[in-house]
């Protein structure tokens, strides 16, 4: 009698946790429509960090971009796989004959999230917040055109005239950048002068309002945003139905990258927040045989860890080693480093060797005739030799004319794991031509710290783009910009050559003429490839994962790589493991 | 409790405030000290120049730094932490919110550990060469010598593999047994010490040889003898697990107070710092006087001491 | 010496003399980078082949898939093992080396890593818990067998370091020191940081156990006798014996995770020297874990060191027992257990 009860009694347990467990958060989703891209169902993204805003011309990091690619539109979007400009807010445009202004008719019927219409009186609010000294919008510098902002005029309530100070290159794209922002809801902060703290991460959902394909619907801070369908969505598809596609986006904000994949591989996730690492593909493309996930190649990425040395005459390393400024230096190191080495052991192979900054990842913009140097480390160390760098005691590594060590220190940010790791074989590849490197990490404040003062002998460092367009980035090869890595912010031009490059970078930036704009650029990388300020390895192949059952994505090398087109996005069935 | 026992509390709260308030402070030089500054991300993100000394002038970094200091003494008085730079909100509101996290985590493991740790290390001091102590004594070094970040790896592999576990954030349970594990092997080795050095004492002896049954020696009389000497660790295993696991609550993606500190010293979030430097401060200093408390009811010729 | 004491001796014995002896029993330098060996597995040492016994040796690993890691030996290459060749116990001819434990991420040996490195990781371990142990109990016993405002200062002391969130100091520190630091500017650094945070933990408990000793009758009557502080401070530190063994298990493994976090605020051993903290963070990372688990060798050495200072440890508990009693007698394990 006894064990009869026992063994009910567990049956009994076991039939309760089974129908617990079956009850719990595995439910299946919405029904699927039968038709073209399934209607319905909730899409689980993982993203890194987490908003510090709600506002994005306040803070323009990943997770403000990202959610608002999500929550508001632009007037026009760049193609991140064709590059053509799309038609978003803005239905069409035209141009004056001089090119500098454009009249943009916006669409008709478009509504912002709580149903107040959209006019140009919302475009011109958000340049004017863009512009205002209080709210200081990183945004902003990169709106201007030759620190000038664009002078905007509202021709009716469906058009608007956007006039450049100059001409110039990349045109309208610019305006892929700024989202548009209700000026029913922000007009009193803009002129209150507290914009800067409107539409912080404490704002109820409810108070926000966008004219993008989602809504905000909760944020548990640290933890997770739930975005659903905004109804009054303008776009429609090709058959008429209305966007977005999907019932929900839920962003789980996970900071570590093992993590990530790990729940991407147990389809408890659909997408990472970042390409997949090289150790993970062999496992990533087993489940992809297993049906589980798509593995799409993106491309080549267009932000190549670069390694640059301190040439701002007065360093004080090169005080006490004139040869670290000294051109022969980088070419040798180009030599002496054996790319495909770095290719094979720090990408597993899922990489390209580069020379230059431009990747075949820029499209148009690459050079693949640039001279490519080839491993030598015979040629290496003939051209350390000419500046004095031999091996005079016999010990196989180099010293200069006084007898001192040929050292050096790199300096590079703790935690990469791919760029402290190519900085070792780096390390190691240097060695075997009689150069001593030491290999810094620290965290990223610090190095900056030290790249703003000066104090560095040489940084591996990476620098990333929001556009393959060259002019988008003059602070990188004007010999005044900020991120002129090997000299910044120069009075003027320390070198003929540092010369060249800023003349032909204000040519390129005030043509409107594509071929003579490519001639000029690839006159740029000649310069600089002959020159080499700045060394580039490897450029790494850029694998995006997601769950097999997302469809409709076109993944693109820049952020966010997905979710960019969010609004033609479908699954097509629930998602397998827990979540 | 006596009157002698309320001064002690008094004199030791106000020393803790004192104390904290130093400690904060410290760690609010010691992080605008260091190079960088909270500007980076911005300058990163190829900022203007216009816009990081914006930046810079709303954070306070054009000031000298005792004057921050003293903002935020004064502020203090008010209750008011100051603004994160990074986040955009009063520091006060945040600590909070990922501290009660940090709480409700600490206190389930906490409470874990000390289910699994105390019985089985009074079992494995009680009989150190029975059965019990051969499998759970490697099992209890091991998850002591086990680095966090390798055991919390390995749980949410665990967790992910077979999908028993959710991994998402939020989630309790790994997290929980991330911590709960180790701590339960330190405890229980802890115990199974003093339980052993418990039961060779002669009065335990005395007690045999009076026919007290074993049963009851171990766990009534020794029990509460050794447990003295490891509810001492308890002030510091509250402080340590109240102030956060940055490799757990990174990797268990829990928006906890042990991930904040981390992102705010590398953010260089001034305010921040100083508002987790004195909330890890404050718990560890409650954890020692709590600590003191426990040692001194348990044990009246410390009582004289104080 | 009971038989677990001899034991965690032994264990500890052996680490140490590998350590020390590194650079003779290393197959191979631990900074070379062997090309095409990334997370390549451990060599097998074989002794026999198709043809019969023969002198120990491996086969070429072969690189099948560069992606999916996959090695392949091939029976066609055997690859001799040498002795005491170049100052080396045992090694092969560099281009197929011999890989004990497989190889990390760059290729490199993780054995000769691992025992270079445990001269790093043991050292700066055991300097920092000789470090802390000295100055705690000094200031502990100090603290507890005086008394009084001395005591005082000495706790509050104590409680500041304790509760300093040792991230920020290390921040600091690092802003100021040297950029380049050598592996011993960096060993005696760490050892001398890890003594400074850990000492108040000790010196906690050592305050405590001294105090209570302070009012035994034994206590009184040495000061009785005339006694002075010092004197008498030596004869109440015994008693934190069993303390201080517990102290030291708990210590070295903290110490040890330690220095692969503080080597990630960026105080850490400079590449390319290997230290058991950084290896391990190099094997934090779950395909790492699942698919190349012999890069967690430096945790299976941490748990082989703290089980042989656990044995050892539980050595001393039987004989300082006594003491830990309301009144102290000069019994034996042995009596005590009647």
């Amino acid at each position: 009698m006894k064990s009869t009860r026992l063994i009910g009694f567990v049956l009994a347990v076991a039939a309760i946790s089974g129908a617990v467990y079956l009850a719990g958060p595995n439910r299946p989703d919405n029904k699927i429509a039968l038709h073209g891209p399934n209607t319905g169902g909730r899409l689980v993204a993982l993203y890194s960090s987490e908003p510090k805003s709600f506002n994005r011309l306040v803070s323009p990091l990943g997770a403000e971009e990202l959610i608002a690619r999500l929550t508001h539109a632009t007037l026009i979007r760049v193609n991140r796989v064709s590059g053509e400009i799309e038609p978003r807010l803005a239905r069409e445009w035209s141009s004056s004959p001089d090119g500098l202004t454009w009249t943009f008719k916006l669409r008709d019927g478009v509504t912002f999230s709580d149903g107040v219409p959209f006019t140009s009186a919302d475009v011109l609010f958000t340049f004017a917040a863009l512009y205002d000294k209080r709210v200081a919008s990183p945004t902003a510098a990169g709106l201007t055109v030759n620190d000038q902002p664009l002078k905007l005029r509202a021709v009716d309530e469906r058009t608007v005239s956007i006039t450049f100070p100059a001409v110039y290159g990349p045109g309208i794209s610019m305006l892929d950048t700024l989202p548009i922002l209700p000026k029913h809801k922000l007009q009193p902060a803009l002129d209150a002068g507290t914009f800067r703290n409107a539409w912080g991460v404490t704002t109820p959902p409810a108070d926000l309002a966008g004219l993008g394909p989602f809504v905000l619907k909760k944020y548990a801070p640290g933890e997770r945003l739930l975005f659903e369908r905004n109804r009054k969505f303008w776009l429609r598809d090709e058959a008429g139905r209305p966007l977005p596609y999907l019932d929900e986006i839920q962003i789980d904000i996970v900071p570590e990258t093992n993590s990530e994949v790990l729940r991407l591989e147990s389809r408890s996730a659909d997408l990472i927040s970042d390409k997949v690492r090289p150790e993970d593909l062999a496992a990533l493309r087993k489940k992809e045989s297993d049906g589980d996930i798509r593995l799409v190649d993106a491309g080549i990425s267009t932000d190549p860890d670069v390694l640059w040395f301190n040439l701002a005459p007065g360093a004080p390393a090169a005080k006490t080693r004139p040869w670290l400024q000294q051109e022969a230096l980088r070419h040798a190191i180009s030599y002496a480093v054996n790319r495909q080495v770095i290719v094979d052991t720090v990408y597993l192979g899922a990489a390209v060797p580069i020379f230059g900054p431009i990747t075949p990842g820029y499209g148009e913009w690459y050079l693949p005739d640039l001279p490519r140097t080839t491993y030598d480390s015979a040629t290496a160390r003939t051209l350390l030799g000419s500046i004095g760098l031999t091996d005079r005691d016999g010990d196989g590594m180099l010293e200069d004319a006084s007898g001192k060590p040929a050292r050096f220190s790199i300096l590079t940010d703790k935690g990469h794991t791919l760029r402290e790791r190519t900085a070792a074989v780096i390390q190691q590849q240097l060695k075997a031509v009689g150069l001593g490197v030491d290999v810094i990490g620290t965290d990223p404040p610090t190095l900056f710290s030290r790249y703003q003062q000066g104090n560095y002998d040489a940084i591996l460092f990476y620098v990333t783009v929001d556009s393959t367009d060259p002019a988008r980035t003059p602070e990188i090869w004007m010999s005044s910009g900020a991120f002129h890595f090997w000299n910044p912010l120069q009075k003027t031009p320390a070198t003929a050559w540092e010369a060249s490059i800023d003349s032909l970078m204000q040519r390129h930036a005030t043509t409107l003429d594509g071929v003579e704009r490519r001639r000029l650029f690839a006159e740029v990388q000649r310069l600089l490839s002959a020159h080499l300020p700045f060394l580039h390895f490897t450029a790494p192949k850029v694998t995006i994962a997601m769950s097999a059952r997302l469809k409709g994505a076109t993944p693109a090398v820049l952020d966010p790589p997905v979710l960019w087109n969010a609004e033609v996005l479908s699954v097509s069935g629930p998602l397998g493991g827990r979540q | 409790m006596s009157g002698q026992l309320w001064t002690f509390l008094i004199r030791r709260s106000v020393g803790a405030i004192f104390f904290v308030a130093i400690v904060s402070i410290a760690a609010l030089v010691l992080v605008r000290l260091a190079p960088g500054d909270a500007t980076t991300e911005l300058a990163l993100a190829h900022a203007d120049r216009a816009t990081i000394e914006a930046a810079r002038a709303r954070f306070g970094l054009d000031r000298p730094v005792l004057a921050q200091v003293g903002e935020w003494l004064i502020g203090l008085g008010r209750l008011d932490l100051g603004q994160s730079s990074l986040y955009s909100r009063p520091v006060a509101d945040l600590v909070l919110e990922r501290g009660l996290r940090t709480a409700y985590l600490g206190a389930l493991a906490l409470f874990v550990a000390t289910a699994i740790g105390l019985p089985l290390g009074v079992v494995t001091g009680s009989r150190p060469h029975g059965v019990a102590a051969a499998i759970v004594t490697p099992i209890s070094i091991a998850l002591v010598a086990c680095p966090p970040i390798v055991g919390v790896l390995a749980l949410l592999l665990l967790a992910a593999t077979t999908g028993w576990l959710s991994t998402a954030p939020g989630a309790v349970l790994v997290p929980t047994l991330a911590l709960s594990l180790p701590l339960a092997a330190t405890l229980e080795r802890l115990q199974s010490q003093a339980t052993a050095e418990t039961l060779a004492a002669p009065d335990v002896a005395a007690a045999a040889a009076r026919g007290v049954p074993p049963a009851r020696l171990v766990w009534i009389h020794a029990a509460r003898q050794s447990l003295r000497p490891v509810l001492g660790v308890y002030g510091i295993v509250i402080g340590t697990l109240f102030s956060g696991s940055l490799a757990v609550e990174t990797i268990t993606a829990w928006p906890g107070i042990g991930r904040l500190m981390y992102d705010a010293l590398v953010g260089r979030d001034l305010f921040l710092v100083a508002g987790c430097a004195l909330v890890g401060a404050v718990l560890i200093a409650l954890g020692n006087v709590i600590a003191d408390l426990i040692r001194a009811v348990a044990d009246p010729r410390i009582r004289e001491q104080l | 010496m009971t038989t677990p004491g001899r034991v965690g001796l032994g264990i500890l014995g052996l680490l140490a003399a590998m350590a020390l002896l590194a650079p003779v029993i290393a197959p191979n330098d631990p900074s070379d980078q062997f090309s095409d060996r990334a997370y390549a597995p451990p060599s097998r040492i074989r002794i026999r082949d198709a043809a019969g016994f023969r002198a120990p040796f491996i086969y070429k690993h072969v690189l099948e898939d560069r992606v999916l890691r996959l090695y392949r030996e091939d029976p066609a290459s055997p690859v001799a093992l040498r002795w005491f060749a170049g100052g080396r116990l045992v090694s092969t001819a560099s281009e197929s080396p011999l890989l004990l434990f497989g190889a990390d991420a760059l290729g490199r040996d993780l054995f000769s890593r691992l025992v270079f490195g445990a001269r790093l990781s043991l050292g700066v371990v055991l300097l920092g818990t000789i470090g802390a142990i000295v100055l705690g109990t000094l200031i502990g016993g100090m603290a507890g067998g005086l008394g009084g405002s001395v005591e005082a200062v000495l706790m509050r002391v104590a409680d500041f370091v304790l509760v300093l969130p040792g991230a920020y100091l290390i921040l600091a520190l690092r802003g100021v020191l040297p950029q380049v630091m050598s592996a011993s500017e960096v060993f005696g650094l760490m050892a001398a940081l890890f003594a400074v945070a850990a000492w108040p933990h000790v010196a906690r408990g050592v305050r405590a156990i001294v105090a209570v000793e302070r009012v035994r009758d034994y206590a009184e009557a040495a000061r009785a006798a005339g006694a002075g502080p010092i004197r008498l401070v030596r004869h109440l530190l015994p008693a934190a014996r069993g303390f201080l063994a517990v102290e030291i298990v708990l210590l070295v493994p903290a110490l040890l995770i330690a220095e692969a976090t503080v080597s990630y605020l960026g105080l850490g051993f400079p590449e390319p020297d290997a230290s058991w903290g950084t290896m391990l963070q190099d094997a934090s990372n779950v395909r790492v874990m699942a698919e190349a688990p012999w890069m967690l060798a430096p945790a299976a050495a941490l748990f082989l060191v703290v089980l042989g200072v656990q044995l050892l440890g539980s050595t001393r508990a039987s004989a300082t027992v006594l003491r830990l009693g309301d009144t102290r007698f000069p019994l034996t394990a042995a009596t005590a257990r009647r």
